[in-house]
């Protein structure tokens, strides 16, 4: 299976930090990667690279073999025009830590919003596919509740299914159950699990070592801004060789 | 005994006497507030969302726009556009239409800066949310943020609502023969107070009309809260 996204060199400034230093970073169609490390280490950076929500200093970044950032030798990273890169955006679907969901709209209507302004989609179309995403997260009471009125469990389960509805080639979550109390986690880790095993192409931030290890086809450490060790879960879960791995993984296992 | 009652009859029918011309008067205020708030309420907005803009040059327009008659007297605005047009453009309007002009003008810039306020508190994660569902800044704007910044401007929007309609007072030193303008000159002409008692009582109905009104707007906008428990 071909790759999907392919981000090379990745540099991402900050006013007085470098957050992302020379990443290179490339995921296959169907692939489910977990990416780890301590807080800081630019996991969440990377992410929010992917679909431009932070602009990379410099480097380049292809998705579905369309190149929307190069950087020509020496210079600085180039976008290609906001139209077309927010065509490209809306191919990746993003989850967030606060879930930012709209919370002006029912469950339903957060779904099926994008797909028909954007997409220009047809509105019963839009909301029978929003009713099976609500089936698949398992909500499908809840379709005409504002979301203010769910928990926060309840509350990311939509946020997946909005992300969804776009039909991304690729689902990022963002620290995905580090905002939930943990005895919640679950419910949102095994629809993202369900995906996994559908197998829609995933990246997820993640500090839930266990489903990483569940889950993941591939594990990515990072650590200050670079990307230190990966491999398969049993390889970085079993036999770390670096030692900053090695540190990382006891101290969350205290 | 009798001497109260009869005092309390002529006082009535002093009352009834009155009632025709402050009605009058009150029917102007009424109108002066309505147009004016019609007016000025969406043009507030363009002004919002300039101030808020890329642009710089735009921005700096609006900015300037809302210094200006944030930064002057009403009532200095409203001589000047009442003495200022005639006499260096020509163009005459009457008082009513000038009141309204300028009316509209300086409560549209208040507007703004509370648009703009609504519009500033909203979570950046609903920006963060748009865009990565590829919606356009228009679309952002118009679907996400706005209606949500609707809730946030209604308390500090009626604040200003009940404000106009008192300020709508000031346009009686331009003839207008508004509430107050109609009072005045009941008071000049009889000698007695009675006239702005009844104005304070009519401004007063007028100001509880409104916060009976901007109440319900609140329960409305409120629906997607999470129900409260107590």
């Amino acid at each position: 299976m071909g790759q999907i996204l392919e981000m090379k060199h990745i540099v991402k400034d900050f006013a007085n930090c470098r957050a992302l230093d020379n990443v290179d970073f490339s995921i296959d169609k169907g692939e489910t990667v977990a990416i780890i490390g301590p807080s800081g280490s630019g996991k969440s950076t990377l992410l929010r690279c992917v679909n431009c929500l932070n602009r990379i200093t410099s480097g380049s970044i292809s998705l579905n073999g369309e190149t929307f950032v190069s950087t020509p030798a020496g210079g600085k990273a180039e976008y290609i025009p906001d139209k077309e890169l927010r065509r490209i955006c809306a191919e990746t679907g993003m989850v967030f830590q606060h879930f930012n969901l709209f919370p002006h709209m029912t469950c339903l209507q957060n779904i099926c919003y994008a797909p028909i302004k954007v997409k220009k989609e047809d509105r019963k179309k839009a909301e029978a596919r929003g009713r099976e995403l609500l089936e698949l997260v398992g909500l499908a009471s809840k379709e005409g509740v504002y979301t203010a009125q769910l928990s926060g469990g309840q509350k990311q389960r939509i946020a997946i299914a909005r992300g969804l509805a776009m039909n991304p080639q690729i689902m990022l979550f963002d620290e995905p159950t580090s905002a939930l109390d943990p005895e919640i986690t679950g419910e949102v880790l095994n629809v993202i699990k369900k995906l996994a095993e559908e197998h829609i192409t995933m990246v997820v931030v993640t500090h839930e070592m266990g489903f990483a290890r569940e889950v993941a086809d591939r594990v990515i450490f990072m650590d200050q801004g670079k990307i230190v060790e990966q491999g398969t879960p049993e390889e970085i879960f079993k036999n770390p060789k670096s030692e900053r791995l090695r540190d990382f993984l006891s101290s969350m296992l205290k | 005994m009798n001497d109260f009652i009869s005092n309390f009859q002529e006082t009535m029918s002093y009352v009834g006497v009155l009632m025709p011309s402050l009605l009058l008067g009150a029917w102007y205020t009424v109108k002066l507030f309505v147009v004016t708030l019609i007016l000025s309420l969406p043009l507030g907005l363009p002004f919002a969302l300039g101030g808020n803009s890329r642009f710089r040059i735009l921005r700096g327009i609006c900015k300037t726009y809302i210094w200006i008659f944030r930064g002057t007297p009403l009532l200095l605005q409203l001589f000047f556009f009442y003495f200022f047009l005639p006499i260096t453009f020509g163009i005459k309007f009457s008082a009513f239409t000038t009141a309204t002009l300028t009316f509209v003008l300086n409560y549209a810039a208040y507007f703004a800066e509370i648009y703009r306020g609504g519009i500033n508190s909203i979570d950046k994660g609903q920006y963060e949310a748009a865009h990565s569902l590829g919606l356009s800044r228009t679309q952002t704007t118009f679907g996400i943020i706005l209606p949500q910044t609707m809730k946030c401007v209604l308390p500090p929007v009626s604040n200003e609502a009940i404000v106009l309609i008192k300020d709508t007072a000031l346009v009686s030193v331009m003839g207008v023969g508004e509430l107050m303008k109609a009072a005045t000159a009941a008071v000049n002409r009889d000698v007695s107070a009675v006239a702005y008692l009844i104005a304070a009582v009519i401004y007063l109905i007028f100001t509880f009309l409104l916060t009976l009104l901007s109440n319900y707007l609140e329960r409305r906008f409120s629906v997607y809260d999470a129900k409260e428990e107590w």
